[in-house]
């Protein structure tokens, strides 16, 4: 309870829960999948792991801006080109 | 508006007798030359009236409507409970059933702390401030939620 990394994580599931409420399929969907996630990892202890976890979630978190910035130019661009392709 | 429009249709009448070119109406009434006649100026003194009261109106009519916007009632600790409890019930984790102001999320509703910080969010959305991670990992119960955001928002009984 008292680990100092808890901080963080909490930190982490909040933004990740944030990002995902825009996710193509729908909120419900990638609340479940992003919780099995976390409790997958829910007893570690080892700091050493737990940083290199946290560092994977905000690898994740930074897929989905990237997911988010390809479908705004895919459908702009759709907007503007209709048909030309 | 309207009292200039009044004033045009006054304008027409009163041409016959008195040139009135577009200046103040109601200066020119009182300089008006003699030769006007008696019902002329009758008209044009008693139009002077209304027009002053309709500027007297108007502008606090203004101030009220202006004073309408996005005037929310003050809270209450009641309303707080209700919004508290109406979002908790509304979450699909929580029996609704065994939920009571005193439970605790973890210990008598069976949640743990990765849905905790989903009902802080959740209230966050509710009450429109964020409240910091330090602060909502204390929150634990409905009662000590509704405590915060009445601190927060300077409600007292």
């Amino acid at each position: 309870m008292a680990n100092p990394l808890r901080g963080e994580v909490v930190k982490l599931y909040k933004n990740l829960l944030y990002l995902g409420r825009e996710y193509p399929k729908g909120v419900n969907y990638f609340r479940d999948r992003l919780k099995t996630a976390f409790m997958k990892h829910r007893d570690e202890t080892d700091p050493e792991k737990i940083k290199k976890l946290i560092a994977r979630g905000e690898f994740v978190m930074k897929e989905l801006e990237a997911l988010y910035y390809l479908r705004k130019y895919r459908a702009l661009k759709k907007r503007y080109y209709e048909g030309e392709e | 508006m309207a009292s200039r429009v009044l004033v045009r249709c006054v304008r027409s009448l009163a041409r016959p007798s008195a040139r009135l070119c577009a200046g103040n109406v109601t200066l020119r009434a009182a300089a008006a030359p003699l030769p006007l006649t008696q019902r002329s100026f009758s008209l044009l003194s008693c139009n002077q009236r209304t027009r002053q009261t309709e500027q007297t109106r108007v502008p606090g009519s203004l101030v009220q409507v202006c004073r309408q916007y996005g005037d929310l009632p003050p809270l209450t600790l009641e309303m707080i409970q209700d919004r508290v409890m109406y979002v908790l019930k509304l979450y699909d984790k929580i029996n609704p059933e065994k939920l009571q102001v005193a439970s605790h999320f973890m210990k008598d509703l069976g949640l743990d702390s990765l849905d905790q910080v989903e009902i802080i969010m959740a209230m966050e959305d509710e009450f429109g401030f964020e409240i910091p991670d330090a602060e909502a990992e204390k929150l634990m119960t409905p009662e000590e939620i509704v405590q915060y955001i009445a601190d927060k928002k300077d409600v007292y009984e």
